[in-house]
This record gives structure tokens, sequence and C-alpha cells, in this order.
């Protein structure tokens, strides 16, 4: 049985990636799975310095799913690099380091000082942050600004490079035709949905911030869409992403075409899901007589690759 | 994650339900102030888990106590014995275990871990004093657990009722302090309650509030410290912690509530 996937230049020996800030750094959920176990664990996104967050409520349930308002919340990379990287020595799974800036030149330092690092396998930069340079609007959400930020990161990442991004890029073809053209290694499709939830009681908004982040099993059908575009759209290897809970859930984002998977949601409220989904992806290959992982990805449709 | 399966259960008036469940390791590792993450249901709605604080520990056993605030809490209520859940734990830092004295101060059902931190200091024998208030008369069926125990309290309500201090439960304290010419108390103070309590616990005159041990409720996504949404205040720097993995047991001088 082959459960190796290649993305790019990033082999995993399975398709199974635990999504950023839904395994801490590791330690976190390292009690409760075998982290040599998954195809790789992204990191929870770091800045360059320490970042505080949002005030509470940051977390509000939804019928079947999360809205979340974190905020970006992190340690910094020096502290990242003291606590964290030490214990991750320990292990032989792909890591993943998610990174984030309020402007180009913080993205350049957090990368930079990420490349640097022999134990990060590649390097997933979030763009679905509010750029201070333009009034704290998304970077996804200025194409313009999208594609300096990816020329600039390249230049400096030597590491297989990963774009997230989240279900609203500005002009997304030519953004992808970019990508290829500089060289991004992977997608990964999607981040969470911009949603809003009103407090009927108090007759306010829930967050601060009015809008957050959707994600779970509410939102799987939508992203699943997405991944699906996506695909039709480029050449770049992708990890499929949003509402995962069982393995059946995996198989649909690779059946349609994703070489990978992160689980995010999912992790919060089981946080060894990961192994069952990757023994479950295993049993039905048994079951559908496939040996290798890879005759099945892309198996729905005929796609453009 | 482990399972577990519901051993007993109870109703107390019409809001709180006691349910005991059989689970070796939380049974034998759980501390006063710790809790438990436990599903709700085994569909994805409601799609988190809930934290309860634990009440007791008994052999391959262990109690909770709650309160049916929403609907998590309501299909937690509805389940029966013999059923099985999913569960974390135990998970944060409890209380510290070994003052030459102490005063628990409760309200509600803050009175959870206070329940567990006296059983505890009953078989320490670590002399204290337990205060308790309830709101209203609905809430006196939490008080059978004190009385079992035979410590000695002081118990308030903000309703007339005989026998009980009328007003909140610092007033009982307050008062209890000025009878027993203690303008300082000497002891340790371990308290959980409703966050006005601690508001105005923090605000009493005489008190060191770095010398105050308070268990935090808070809404969590995780419980074990990777999705960052149970963020308290951090007083006097900026930043936050988190009442799952920084507590939910912390000194009262280092939170901004």
């Amino acid at each position: 049985m082959n459960l190796q996937v290649h993305l790019g230049n990033l082999t995993l020996s399975n398709p199974v990636i635990l999504a950023s800030g839904t395994a801490g750094y590791g330690r976190e959920i390292a009690p409760y799975l075998d982290l040599d176990r998954i195809g790789a664990l992204t990191l929870k996104g770091i800045s360059s310095t320490p970042w505080v967050g949002n005030p509470p409520p940051r977390i509000h349930e939804t019928y079947a799913g999360i809205m979340n308002s974190i905020g970006l919340e992190n340690k910094g990379f020096d502290r990242f690099l003291r606590e964290d990287l030490p214990f991750l020595e320990n292990f032989q799974t792909r890591i993943i380091a998610n990174i984030w800036g309020k402007t180009i030149e913080e993205y350049s330092d957090i990368a930079k000082k990420m490349n640097g690092l022999e134990r990060i396998d590649a390097i997933e930069v979030n763009v679905s942050c509010p750029n201070i340079e333009q009034g704290g609007e998304s970077f996804s959400c200025n194409s313009q600004i999208l594609c300096q930020l990816i020329q600039n990161l390249r230049q400096k990442i030597q590491k297989p490079l990963i774009f997230k991004l989240g279900p609203n890029t500005d002009d997304l073809d030519n953004v992808l035709l970019f990508m290829e053209k500089e060289g991004v290694d992977i997608l990964s499709i999607t981040n969470t949905y911009p949603a809003l939830a009103v407090d009927v009681e108090n007759q306010s908004f829930i967050f601060s911030r009015k809008t957050a982040g959707l994600s779970g099993p509410a939102i799987k059908p939508l992203a699943l869409k997405l991944v699906y575009d996506v695909i039709q759209k480029t050449r770049l290897p992708i990890i499929g992403m949003g509402g995962i809970m069982k393995a059946e859930d995996a198989l649909e984002y690779l059946l349609i075409g994703a070489q990978a998977v992160a689980l995010g949601s999912v992790n919060l409220v089981d946080p060894s899901a990961a192994v069952q989904i990757i023994d479950g992806i295993e049993a039905y290959l048994i079951q559908k007589n496939i040996f290798d992982i890879n005759d099945l990805i892309g198996k729905v449709r005929e796609v453009w690759r | 994650m482990k399972k577990a399966k519901i051993v007993q259960k109870k109703f107390l008036g019409t809001s709180f339900v006691e349910l005991w469940l059989e689970e070796n390791d939380i049974a034998r590792l759980a501390c006063p102030g710790q809790f438990v993450m436990i599903s709700a249901g085994s569909t994805y709605d409601p799609f988190l888990k809930r934290p309860l604080g634990i009440l007791s520990c008994q052999e391959n056993y262990f109690g909770l106590l709650f309160d049916i605030v929403g609907r998590g809490t309501k299909i937690l209520s509805q389940l029966e014995i013999g059923d099985q859940v999913d569960l974390l734990g135990p998970l944060g830092n409890g209380f510290s275990l070994n003052p030459k004295e102490a005063l628990l101060i409760g309200g509600g059902r803050g009175l959870v871990p206070l329940y567990f931190l006296a059983q505890i200091f009953t078989s320490k024998k670590i002399p204290f004093q337990f205060f308790f208030g309830i709101r209203n008369q609905e809430e006196k069926v939490l008080i059978d657990y004190l009385s079992e125990l035979s410590i000695p309290m002081v118990l308030s309500c903000q309703e007339q009722l005989s026998n009980y201090y009328c007003g909140t439960v610092l007033d009982a304290f307050e008062d209890w302090l000025h009878h027993h010419s203690q303008s300082k108390p000497t002891q340790k103070i371990y308290a959980c309650g409703p966050q006005g309590m601690f508001q105005a616990l923090s605000k009493m005159e005489d008190i060191i509030p770095n010398q105050i041990e308070v268990s935090l409720e808070s809404r969590m996504g995780c419980g074990y410290g990777v999705c960052l949404s149970c963020a308290v205040k951090k007083k006097g720097v900026p930043g936050y912690f988190h009442v799952c993995k920084d507590g939910p047991v912390f000194r009262l001088g280092e939170i901004e509530l």
C-alpha cells in the first residue's frame, strides 16, 4: 500500500496534514496523537514579533461549525525557537511553518527566519490578514499587493512555498497564473469563510470585529466546491481543507484532485482524529483494491494537469 | 480521546444535574480546579465539547455537577445511565493544596471545584471555613453537598431565607471578618463564582489579590491549548492568558476581569 504523495518537491508519507491554528506548535496535541503518523503538521501562524490577538469573545458555536476571531495571537518567532522547535526535533514528520505579517516587510522578515531553520520543511503563507499599509484590508483583497507579496517571498524562500488562499481572493484567475509563473509550489485551499453572528438577547454583534471566520462541517460543501474550481484553473498541487471530520470527507477532496488534505476544526473536538482518518483512507483503498493513493487522486474527474 | 460510561445521574431541582462517570485515569489523576471537555451528543451539532469542572473523584469514578444553561448542557442533561460519552481530561491547572489554613468562597455553580477542594482539605486535616452564596431558593439544592461534609460554613442568599445571611456571599464574608475582629484575613483564600463576585472581591479592602486563587469559567473551543479561544486579559501587561492551559485557576491579581 502506498500512501505517499508528492506536492511538487514536498513529499509526505500520507496526505493528511494538521491545519494551522488547530494543533498548536506540536507539543499541545502530541499527548493525543503520534505526530509521526501524520503527513505533516502545520504550525500555528507565527509573526516575527509576538501578537496579542483579539479581545474575547473569540469563539462562537454555529450549527455544525464554529466561528472564530482569535486575531492571529502568537508568541512570535523568538519564543517559538526557544520553546517549541527543540520538541519538534524529536519527530520525523514534515513540519510546515505558517507565517503572516501586517506589512510586506514583516512577511519578508519572518519568511527569512523560517527559511533558515533546518527542521522546517515548507512555509505556508497566510494572506487573509490585514495589511496595515492599505487601511487594514486583507492582502488577498488586492491582487496587485498580493502579487508583490508572492514575488517578494519567492525570492526569500528556498523551501517549498505554499500560499493559503481564503474564499474571497481578488482576481483569483490572474493570481493563480502569477503564482505559477513565479514558482509558488503548492496552494492551501481554503481558509475560514467570513461570517456574521448577532447576539439577539443583547441586540449587538457577537464579535467585537463583527465578522469572524466560519469553519467546520458547516462549510465543507462550499470549500469542496472552491477546491474543485481552483483545480480547474491551475497546475499547482493543492492541499484541500474545510470541514473534514472523517475519512470519507478527506476522500471527497482527494477524489476531486486535491493531492493532500488538512484537518482543522476536527482537531479541536477530537485531537486524535487524524490517525482515524488515515486508517480510514487506508481501509478504503484496500476495499477498493487500489494499491497507490495517487491512483485515487482526481479520479472523479479528468482534470488539467 | 477517552470514553466514559455514565453510572449515576441525579437532577437537583429543575436546573442542576449531577453525573457520575467511570473513567479510571480521570478519577485517579484529577485535582480540584481541573476540568474535562465532554461531548454533548454524537452528531456535529452541537459541534464543540463542553468544559465542566470536576466535582469529586472516588475509586474509578468522577462526578460532574452542572447547571443547564444552553443547548450543550441541555443535551448533557438528557444522557442516561449506561450511555457512553467522549471526553478529554483531566485538563488545566488546579488549586494549590497545601495552605496552613484556608477560606473558601463560592457562589452558585462555583461550588463545584470548591467542594472537591473542601474534600481534599478535610482529608488532609487542613483547617478551613466555607462561605457559600446562592441567589435564590432554587439553588438551595447545592447546600446539601456542604451539609454532607460537616464543615464550618457561612451561607448566604440574596432572597430572605431563615438561617441564611441575607445578601451576597461577599457581604456575608465581610460580616464574618468584622465579627471575628479579623480585619485582614491571614488564611489563604480560594474562590469560584460569577464574574461579578471576582470583581467585587478584588476591590475589597485588606485583601491581597495575588494571594487569592480563583477558578474561572470560559467558553472554550478545544480545552487543551491549541485554539486560543478562552482568552482572559493579563493584568498590568499586554496580552492574554488562556483559561484552559494557563488556568482555569489563576491568582486574582494577575487577571483583568
